[in-house]
């Protein structure tokens, strides 16, 4: 029996097997935020598609979708007639596009394309995106009217998934 | 009526494999003639009935067949013939099906090519295989089982997944890397065998070293080609990402490619038998854990479409396999002693063992980057990702390492080395390096990595050269082997270099053009011609069309397309590659607007690219070169004269 082997061997083979089992049955796309529970972050900015300013601080009173997209996304190609279509639906919600790494011309020709129904701001140096630690386009934010943020989606949101993430807002 | 037949032959399958197994182990713990004999059969059994399950499998794919499970999950009437043949490895129950044929396959191959030999190791690798082949044949039916009856068969299918029927790269991507993986089952059993039989000949060395070989070679070009799909489909222009499922395949290559320059020195010197047994065990493992990472769904991937509830029964294997290999080896390990021993370190032996020790230490290096995510998330509960920069500041340096031993090994001697032979055989190369260097920093590149990857690459490829002519035409016929290696160095050079050059010295460019508009990139000209619509049987594609000239003069007409598959929700971009041997031309659309006849593309210049998988391809024929035996043709090596003699 050689000894080193049996340990060095069952070192390497319990640490992988442990890390690997401890791994089981989790769903690596869902990435977790630390805003979960905290105040949104502030921004005011002047939205592309219109004259006014959108001040998160000023929207407080009633939920608010926040959507991270760009032009150049192709989820977002697919997700925004969900969000067109559904926020005239939910007059009590505020919903906000936040464009970042992008510019205005391109962001207006898109909207013409595919239609708007809310207001969409334009994240120039992509601050506000760091800020709400975007890791990846599109992403989004529901806020309950007391301004904290109670739910993230990462990826194209379906008419239910946004349904079910507002009615989290609605509820806190 | 079809799905009952085919759980039938996958039961019988089962059986078969667990039996022969047993009756392997036992006809190895006696010795007995009589049960190795019956053991073979199980062998060939099992490869039969996993041939014909498959053959049930594409007969019901092909006739359409909807009443069984798999078919009516991946089948269509509305694919070409060859997506419905090839359908047998989109998804997850038919590949494991798949797996399970090509594991009968080798194991019945390497059971008929070993027939009278090695008789005393023959049970327990027998033994060994036919175990792994019954795990893998119990996820058939368990909880893999392609063959469930369809009650109410729908009267027609989605068609597999639409990555499969993008590029054709996918159609053979799959099976290559199946030959790599499950081949590795086969060294595995004969270093087995050899621990259990507390031996290992001289004799064994053979059947050992050419079954690592063959998968070896299969791995390696699966691996390019997973690349390359991913360079002519994902549309990001790159070809390697350090994706979990990319390392995934990775890992075995590297220990694999360790166990055949081990097993060198194994058969030259006498040594490092129980080192070259370890690492044709992790390779197997490593396959294994690379199974897991694509099927279990635990690691979040680009590759990894075929999740399911397979991976705890697989995490189960992997420890089962682990566990018997661990306390195979503590058992065992000190009974392969060791017939001679390395007199100094600065000979080829000597790097012989340093490039083992860069091998491995990449293998845990991949390894590592690999799983830290998930044990970041297990103790401090938060998701955090490796990705490139660890990667790549970790490996490159080592790779270049590589490089430099490529160049020196084979150019010191065997044993021990004198001061000036050392020197001599170093410093010569040295010249070439140096030129391609110069001739690298002439034509731009300026990386210090990749300047110092052609000083290496230069060196090694001289060396390379200077010992595959040595022995001048008879070489093919005495140092056959020597050759196939020198000719998967070549290869290797290559590649090293063609990555170093390809990933350092890109130009990218994005451009928003309307129909009739032009942008400019390196040399070329790229002129936006307009877009198409284009309905084919199983996709609706919206193409833009380039025309692409170079000093006014026409080159080409590139075609990048978005394609809609109608059980997708988004396009598929598929991006156009214009390949020279200098260099190639990407365009890749981020957006594409038919109303206005308008695109926003990307556009990259990526020098040396088709080199990597010309020099994967020199490297898998290298290895083709070293494993097919030279056989000795009596009539063909009698003198001339003596045949004109006869005819006359």
């Amino acid at each position: 029996m050689n000894r080193t082997v049996l340990i060095v061997g069952a070192a390497i083979a319990i640490a992988l097997l442990a890390v690997l089992f401890l791994g089981l049955g989790k769903d690596p796309t869902a990435i977790e935020t630390p805003l979960i529970g905290k105040p949104a972050p502030q921004f005011a900015l002047k939205a592309v598609n219109g004259s006014e300013t959108i001040d998160i601080a000023r929207l407080r009173g009633k939920p608010v979708v926040v959507n991270f997209w760009a032009t150049w996304c192709v989820p977002c190609y697919q997700e925004h007639p969900v969000l067109v279509e559904n926020a005239p639906a939910m007059p009590n919600v505020q919903f906000v596009g936040v464009v970042f790494n992008d510019s205005a011309d391109k962001i207006n020709a898109f909207l013409r394309q595919n239609g708007s129904s809310y207001p969409t701001v334009l994240d120039e140096q992509g601050k506000t995106a760091i800020e709400y630690g975007v890791g990846g386009v599109p992403e989004t934010f529901f806020i309950n009217p007391k301004g904290v943020i109670v739910a993230k989606y990462v990826g194209p949101m379906t008419p239910d998934i946004l349904q079910a993430n507002v009615a989290k807002a609605m509820v806190q | 009526m079809t799905a009952t037949l085919g759980r039938f032959l996958i039961l019988a399958s089962v059986f078969v494999s667990a039996a022969g197994a047993m009756v392997a182990f036992a006809a190895g713990k006696s010795q007995s003639l009589d049960g190795l004999k019956m053991a073979r059969r199980f062998a060939y059994a099992f490869a039969a009935l996993m041939a014909i399950a498959t053959g049930v499998m594409e007969y019901a794919l092909l006739t359409h067949d909807f009443s069984v499970g798999y078919v009516a999950q991946v089948g269509s009437r509305s694919v070409p013939t060859w997506v419905t043949i090839v359908s047998l490895w989109s998804s997850l129950e038919g590949s494991i099906l798949f797996w399970g044929l090509v594991m009968g396959l080798y194991i019945a191959g390497a059971t008929w090519l070993t027939r009278g030999q090695y008789v005393d190791y023959m049970p327990f690798a027998i033994g060994t295989w036919l175990s792994c082949a019954a795990f893998f044949a119990f996820l058939i039916p368990g909880p893999a089982n392609p063959f469930v009856s369809v009650p109410n068969p729908p009267l027609d299918g989605n068609g597999p997944n639409p990555l499969l029927q993008n590029h054709y790269l996918m159609v053979i991507h799959p099976p290559f890397l199946y030959l790599g993986y499950v081949g590795m089952t086969i060294p595995f059993g004969f270093a087995c065998a050899a621990l259990l039989r507390g031996r290992l000949g001289h004799a064994f060395l053979k059947p050992l070293r050419a079954s690592l070989m063959l998968p070896w070679i299969f791995l390696t070009i699966a691996i390019m080609l997973g690349g390359w799909w991913a360079y002519e489909v994902l549309g990001w222009g790159g070809y390697w990402a350090w994706d979990p499922v990319e390392n995934a395949s990775l890992l075995p290559w590297l220990t694999a490619t360790a166990a055949l320059h081990s097993a060198v020195v194994m058969e030259r010197r006498g040594v490092l038998k129980g080192w070259t047994v370890t690492l044709v065990q992790a390779s197997f493992l490593l396959t294994i854990l690379g199974t897991f990472m694509t099927r279990s769904g635990v690691f979040n991937s680009v590759h990894s479409f075929t999740q399911s509830s397979i991976g705890p029964t697989i995490l189960v294997f992997l420890a089962a396999v682990l566990l018997y290999s661990i306390v195979l080896l503590a058992l065992r390990v000190d009974s392969l002693e060791s017939e001679g021993r390395i007199d100094s370190p600065v000979s080829r032996e000597g790097m012989f063992l340093v490039n083992n020790l860069i091998f491995v230490l990449l293998t845990f290096t991949v390894l590592i980057g690999t799983v830290f995510p998930l044990v970041v998330e297990a103790f401090r509960g938060k998701q955090m990702s490796v990705g490139r920069p660890y990667f790549d500041s970790m490996v490159v340096p080592v790779g270049t390492a590589l490089l430099f031993l490529i160049g020196v090994g084979p150019a010191l001697p065997w044993g021990r080395t004198t001061k000036q032979q050392a020197l001599r055989s170093l410093l010569q190369p040295l010249a070439s390096g140096l030129v391609v260097a110069t001739i690298g920093f002439v034509l731009g590149a300026r990386n210090p990595w990749t300047l110092v990857t052609l000083l290496f690459g230069g060196y090694a490829a001289w060396v390379t050269i200077v010992e595959m002519s040595r022995g001048g035409a008879k070489v093919m016929k005495r140092g056959r082997r020597r050759v196939g290696a020198y000719i998967v160095h070549a290869g290797a050079v290559i590649v090293l270099v063609a990555i170093a050059v390809s990933s350092t010295m890109k130009t990218q460019t994005e451009a928003q053009l309307t129909r009739g508009q032009s942008a400019t990139i390196g040399a070329y000209t790229v002129t936006f011609l307009g877009t198409e619509e284009r309905n084919e049987p199983n996709r609706q594609a919206t193409i833009a069309r380039f025309a692409v000239t170079s000093n006014g003069k026409p080159v080409t007409t590139m075609e990048p397309r978005m394609n809609q598959y109608p059980q997708m929700r988004e396009p598929i971009g598929t991006p156009d590659v214009h390949s020279t041997i200098t260099r190639d031309l990407y365009l890749s659309i981020m957006n594409i607007d038919p109303s206005t006849q308008s695109v926003s593309v990307m556009m990259l210049i990526t020098p040396m690219v088709s080199w990597i998988w010309i020099a994967v391809m020199i490297m898998g024929l290298g290895g083709v070169v070293a494993l097919v035996p030279y056989r000795k043709r009596v009539v063909n090596e009698a003198p001339l004269t003596d045949v004109a003699a006869e005819v006359a």
